[in-house]
């Protein structure tokens, strides 16, 4: 492989937009667009968000409020609550075990019913019904606020089930104040949430549209042919396609960083590089992908049929607006297939949460194996003669 | 016709086949070809459209897979390897960027290539002249005519100076004028000891040939000097003589 000749088809590919004004424009007016419209109008309801609950309630004669506000939220769609920990575990010091699943993004939360729950909940009750001063009991909520409206929703939830349960039981007011811990994104805003979706969505988007459209108007006008007939190896053609597209999608994640920083104030707790490196793979991949599909294609109009086919799947199933628990039960396999909700999970890992590679290496590695098993596979199929 | 026996990677050619066929589903493009072009040749292939002479270039340029047979390039077989940088090919269709000037597309070519950039630069402005185009070298393809366009593409396959050129139709397109300019350049390069296929459908550019070959239904009905040719058929022109040979075929 030769540089010079990788950097000779790069180069060309790069030159080649510029003259072309309307594709050049569109590459940094959709992400901007893209960005500015989901920015202004998106709102979305979350479900079956893993959570972990530790009841060290003792409860009190007449039963205990915290069970009986566990069963109302498990009654709800809104939390797949994934374990209860009570005091016989305390072995296994639950509260921080349960924060630690949070912490590695195991878990959208964790729930923490104190010893006197039920207890302290009653007094006051007491107190109230005789107008007497009272400190509320209280209940630990943990969150990952990655998401706000996942954090939003878990803390509506819980308000939600303990009035509940106070109301039928006994018909007053609750006297319980929830305390809300933020392990994550403790000003995080819906747009922190959804930039790095939005970026690898142009990623995968424009690269791959660009590659399966400019690679089919290749072949149709034989520039491929005259290519394969030059002492270009076809490794180095798709090398020389995936340095210039991966440059393209750096560029595109940096106007949508710069659009979320200056207009939106998002924010990047992790490294700026890191969260690019991951666009970036995720960016050669979908070259790949575009090159493989292209091989398929005859003409233009059928490679952009093959547009919506990357497109749905990636945006429904790819973690961009609600996190994969979120999905119905049936397609959430489908997500582990989608390079798209790696990009997305990496990202905002890095930019929210201010992981580091250390951290995210699986989304890395996955991006990686994708990137490298597409440009084999579309090396392969250049080189596959008739 | 060509002697279809012997090496097939003898010294003195600059390509030969043996029994070169390629079959696409029920159609036979090109069959049981043997040919032998000698170095420093101007061989012309003439034949009907669907006769197999493109058929047969892709082939040698290693862009298709022969079903069966075999091709060699200055001693190597095809698809080539070590000598790919010696061949030049102007494919059909014009084959250029459009997007690109034709100084960009000559130096992205150039580049594949690995010409160096003081050569490259001599070249350049010897081709542009050659294909008349010096005012527009930095005008974008898309803007240029398609006479203009098919002069760019082979200006982009002469860039390297390549020892053997395949060239599918160089003149279509290309008005008389040029063409009198392309064929004086093709001399040139003959003398200069190049070796030149090319495929036409003009019979006075056949004729300005050392060697015609005439293709009929993937087969190579005849092969001869022009004046060969004409002569053994009685013919007063290459038309004739390949109407002539075409019958003989059938018959």
């Amino acid at each position: 492989m030769k540089l010079d000749r990788v950097l000779a088809i790069s180069k060309k590919n790069l030159k080649s937009l510029r003259r072309d004004k309307r594709t050049f424009a569109f590459i940094f007016m959709v992400p901007f667009m893209m960005m500015l419209l989901f920015g202004y109008t998106f709102g979305g309801e979350v479900k079956d968000l893993k959570v972990y609950i530790v009841n060290l309630d003792e409860g009190a004669p007449v039963g205990s409020l915290s069970w009986d506000i566990i069963n109302e939220l498990n009654s709800t769609e809104t939390m797949n609550i994934v374990d209860i920990y009570t005091a016989k575990d305390i072995a296994l010091d639950p509260v921080n075990h349960s924060i630690d699943k949070v912490k590695n993004a195991e878990a959208w939360g964790t729930i923490v019913f104190g010893k006197n729950f039920t207890n302290e909940t009653l007094a006051n009750f007491f107190l109230l019904a005789h107008g007497q001063q009272f400190e509320p009991s209280n209940l630990e909520l943990h969150l990952d606020g990655t998401n706000p409206n996942v954090a939003n929703a878990l803390y509506a939830s819980v308000n939600v089930a303990i009035q509940q349960v106070l109301k039928d039981k006994y018909g007053a007011t609750p006297a319980v104040a929830v305390e809300k811990d933020m392990v994550y994104g403790e000003n995080t805003q819906f747009i922190d949430f959804f930039a790095p979706g939005i970026m690898g969505l142009a990623g995968l988007l424009v690269t791959f549209m660009l590659t399966i459209v400019t690679f089919v108007r290749e072949r149709s006008s034989s520039t491929l042919e005259r290519l394969l007939t030059t002492p270009a190896t076809e490794g180095e053609i798709v090398s020389g396609y995936a340095i210039s597209f991966g440059i393209l999608a750096l560029a595109q994640s940096s106007v949508i960083l710069v659009t979320g920083v200056l207009l939106f104030n998002i924010q990047i707790e992790g490294s700026f590089l890191l969260a690019l490196l991951v666009i970036f793979l995720l960016g050669v991949g979908s070259m790949g992908m575009g090159l493989l599909l292209s091989s398929v294609a005859k003409n233009e109009l059928q490679a952009v049929q093959f547009i919506p086919l990357v497109f749905i799947p990636s945006i429904l199933l790819g973690g961009i607006f609600w996190p994969i628990e979120a999905i119905p039960e049936l397609l959430r396999p489908i997500s582990s297939f989608i390079p798209l909700s790696y990009a997305v999970d990496g990202a905002r890992s890095v930019m929210i949460r201010g992981w580091g590679i250390d951290q995210i290496w699986w989304q890395v590695t996955v991006l990686t194996l994708f990137a490298i098993v597409m440009l084999v596979l579309s090396t392969y199929m250049l080189k596959r003669r008739k | 016709m060509a002697d279809s026996k012997g090496s097939s990677d003898s010294g003195d050619d600059a390509v030969s086949t043996e029994k070169l066929r390629k079959e696409y589903d029920d159609l036979v493009a090109v069959r049981d070809l043997d040919l032998r072009i000698k170095k420093g040749v101007l061989y012309g292939m003439i034949g009907p459209n669907g006769s197999g002479k493109t058929t047969m270039i892709k082939v040698l340029m290693g862009l298709l897979k022969p079903t069966s047979g075999s091709g060699y390039i200055l001693g190597e077989r095809v698809p080539l390897k070590k000598n790919i940088a010696r061949i030049g090919y102007m494919p059909q269709e014009m084959a250029v960027y459009n997007d690109l000037s034709i100084h960009e597309n000559l130096q992205l070519f150039a580049e594949l290539y690995s010409v160096k950039k003081e050569i490259f630069a001599k070249r350049e402005r010897e081709l542009i002249e050659m294909v008349d185009l010096v005012e527009r070298r930095d005008s974008a393809v898309s803007q240029l005519s398609g006479g203009m366009r098919h002069r760019v593409s082979l200006a982009c396959t002469l860039i390297h100076d390549p020892e053997v050129l395949f060239l599918d139709e160089p003149t279509v397109g290309v008005d008389p004028e040029l063409r009198v300019g392309f064929w004086d350049y093709f001399s040139k390069l003959r003398q200069k000891g190049k070796t030149i296929i090319m495929t036409t459908h003009y019979m006075d550019e056949a004729v300005r040939c050392d060697v015609v070959g005439m293709m009929r239904g993937g087969k190579l009905i005849a092969e001869g000097s022009p004046a060969e040719l004409m002569r053994a058929t009685s013919a007063k022109n290459l038309e004739d003589a390949f109407l002539s040979y075409s019958r003989e075929g059938k018959a």
